[in-house]
């Protein structure tokens, strides 16, 4: 492991930011820490960078406990949410800063700045000022004066948040293979789900000031291994009880049962449908389009959730009735997550 | 005909035309403007023309001896001198109160910014009193001061310390905002980069509020020189010694020396008109900075 943290431990008055925080990260990942606001994933990104300090526990860069070394030392580069560039510097200031203030000579930290505003695909840029330059041109601008000094990892807050969607999508990819091609070792903070499937190797799902579930995006997204994480990850909804609908197991004593979209499958009355026999009738309450589908808000037995219907499927209307069958449900029990799959796909899973 | 009303219904992006029903009727703006007209002339235009012709009344060669007798020489000098050693003090003071107030978090930060606000809140007087009693022949210190030769009350030193106290907010007030605002981003990220304090400071901080700060420099400097309250219980008014500019159109208004008290008086106005013309100066300059 390349970055270590061991039993962090942070409190800012009573809020506990960080409880009991451990996890290491490999060389040259890309990681996201993806939590909701007030999570405690940005104390965790700063307290790597030296920025604040762990009541107790350990952070290890590199084999090297770094709690005691000062955050200019740890060999870190640091892009922030708002990227804090120093506004009343051009643009070849700000990423030679970091440089300049080691006291390299002048040769020195002009091929690297030169070098670097190439790598951003900002030539010509070198003589503007932060303020005459794009969110997108910002960003990069800051990821270059993160790296200038070489730093062996690099911290991102929310790097994402200021810009906006089309060029968000552009970054996400660019910043992806900039990071591995160079082969530093990246962690961002994020809230957004999305961003954080997209774009990083693994993901580390905090809540609460604690780490419920590390990952990669695809091993989060199926199994699900906390309560939380069942319920945080997809546009989920909730069924007031599952046993309504048949063919599921009946596990006991449960807390929650949730669904994403895509365990929900919609069809119309007349259309043809493969478990014809094991599906509820419902009624489509809302209906709103998003683009590459439909989104359905549907009641079925005492519950409200949501389903997709392709732009290719025949129409449904607000009102009608429709026939309801769920393939999957994540029941909770405590912070445990059992996943229970329609028996009626598996009995035809059998047959065949 | 419909376009041209949605064209007045939405102004242009960052104008400040503002619509007809929002800003009144004619009647309502031409008594306000009146109104506002008729106030300054009466309290502001009326003066001042009457302090030019009064100091003018006898003839040039009169104003002239008025203004360069040695009395009103010293005065302006030792204006002079109190106003630069309180801009001096007060930039220093302002600028480590802002800083210390913005940057950090510490107890008691809420009661030391109210602190810094209370010389405008006294009336110059008492403040002048609070240094009598602190200071003067009363002072369990006065024996202390006596003894290195350091007098206090009815001397510079006082008169300096009566300016420092009434203008002590007008840089730190004008900084604070602005660092504020800054947050402290910048220097984080500096700091991460290995930058030490004093770099950070001269290079990041500084450009940011040197246009708050020279603008407080303007303010403080222009309170300083017209200070009357404070400096008049500190003073002692001895003549040619402890005597500023507003303390001698005073002494020279006492004696019934009109026409000089005005020529006096004249000078303390061009020195605000100056201020005046550097502060929009100022202003200008560093509204532009901020709009690049």
């Amino acid at each position: 492991m390349y970055i270590e943290l061991k039993n962090i431990n942070k409190s800012y008055g009573s809020f506990k930011a960080s409880d009991n925080v451990g996890f290491g990260i490999e060389k040259g990942k890309l990681v996201a820490l993806l939590g909701p606001s007030g999570s405690g994933k940005t104390t965790i990104l700063r307290m790597i960078a030296g920025l604040e300090r762990p009541d107790s526990g350990e952070i290890i860069i590199d084999g090297k406990v770094v709690n005691n070394v000062p955050a200019s030392e740890r060999g870190i580069g640091f892009v922030f949410q708002s990227y804090a560039l120093f506004r009343y510097m051009t643009v070849y200031d700000n990423i030679a800063f970091g440089l300049t203030v080691r006291k390299q000579n002048k040769k020195e930290i002009k091929e690297r700045v030169t070098e670097l505003i190439k790598l951003i695909g900002l030539e010509g840029f070198e003589k503007r000022y932060p303020s005459q330059l794009s969110g997108g041109q910002r960003q990069r601008v800051a990821f270059a004066r993160a790296l200038a000094p070489n730093p062996q990892v690099l911290l991102l807050d929310e790097p994402f948040a200021a810009i906006d969607a089309k060029v968000r999508s552009e970054l996400r990819k660019w910043l992806r293979d900039m990071i591995h091609q160079l082969g530093v070792t990246g962690i961002f903070v994020t809230h957004d789900q999305d961003e954080a499937i997209e774009v990083s190797d693994e993901i580390i799902v905090t809540n609460q000031g604690r780490i419920e579930q590390t990952g990669t995006p695809a091993e989060i997204y199926i199994n699900p291994t906390t309560a939380f994480t069942s319920s945080f990850f997809g546009a989920t909804s909730e069924l007031t009880d599952y046993k309504a609908f048949e063919n599921f197991d009946d596990i006991g004593e449960y807390d929650k049962a949730i669904i994403r979209p895509e365990f929900v499958k919609i069809t119309k009355k007349n259309e043809q449908q493969k478990y014809k026999r094991s599906a509820v009738e419902g009624t489509v309450t809302d209906l709103q389009f998003r683009g590459n589908s439909f989104e359905l808000t549907v009641d079925c037995n005492n519950s409200r959730f949501s389903a997709r219907r392709g732009l290719d499927e025949p129409a449904v209307e607000i009102g009608e009735k429709v026939d309801v069958f769920i393939f999957r449900i994540f029941i909770t029990q405590g912070n445990t997550v059992t996943l229970l799959k329609n028996n009626a796909v598996r009995e035809e899973t059998v047959v065949i | 005909m419909a376009a041209e009303k949605t064209e007045r219904v939405m102004p242009r992006e960052g104008s400040t035309e503002i619509h007809a029903d929002t800003k009144g009727s004619k009647a309502v703006r031409i008594i306000l403007i009146t109104l506002s007209v008729l106030f300054l002339f009466i309290m502001l235009v009326m003066p001042l023309i009457t302090v030019i012709y009064e100091s003018f009344r006898k003839g040039f060669g009169e104003y002239l001896k008025a203004v360069t007798d040695d009395e009103t020489v010293g005065a302006l000098l030792l204006t002079l001198e109190a106003t630069v050693i309180a801009v001096i003090i007060n930039t220093v003071f302002g600028l480590f109160a802002a800083w210390a107030i913005s940057k950090f978090r510490f107890r008691g930060k809420k009661f030391l910014v109210t602190l810094i606000d209370l010389p405008v809140t006294v009336s110059p007087i008492i403040a002048g009193l609070i240094f009598v009693l602190t200071f003067g022949r009363q002072s369990f210190l006065y024996s202390y001061l006596e003894e290195i030769d350091f007098m206090i009350v009815y001397a510079v030193p006082g008169i300096i310390l009566a300016t420092v106290f009434v203008t002590f907010p007008f840089i730190s007030r004008e900084i604070l905002p602005v660092l504020e605002a800054q947050g402290t981003d910048e220097e984080e990220a500096a700091a991460l980069m290995g930058a030490r304090s004093f770099t950070i400071f001269r290079k990041i901080t500084l450009p940011h509020i040197k246009w708050a700060l020279i603008y407080g420099i303007v303010l403080c400097a222009a309170r300083a020189m017209g200070e009357f309250g404070a400096v008049s219980v500190l003073s002692g008014h001895l003549r040619g010694q402890t005597v500023t500019l507003p303390l001698q159109v005073e002494i020279l208004f006492g004696d019934n020396k009109y026409m000089p008290a005005f020529a006096v008086s004249s000078i303390l106005m061009i020195m605000a008109v100056v201020i005046l013309i550097v502060r929009s100066i100022v202003e200008f300059i560093g509204r532009r900075k901020g709009e690049e």
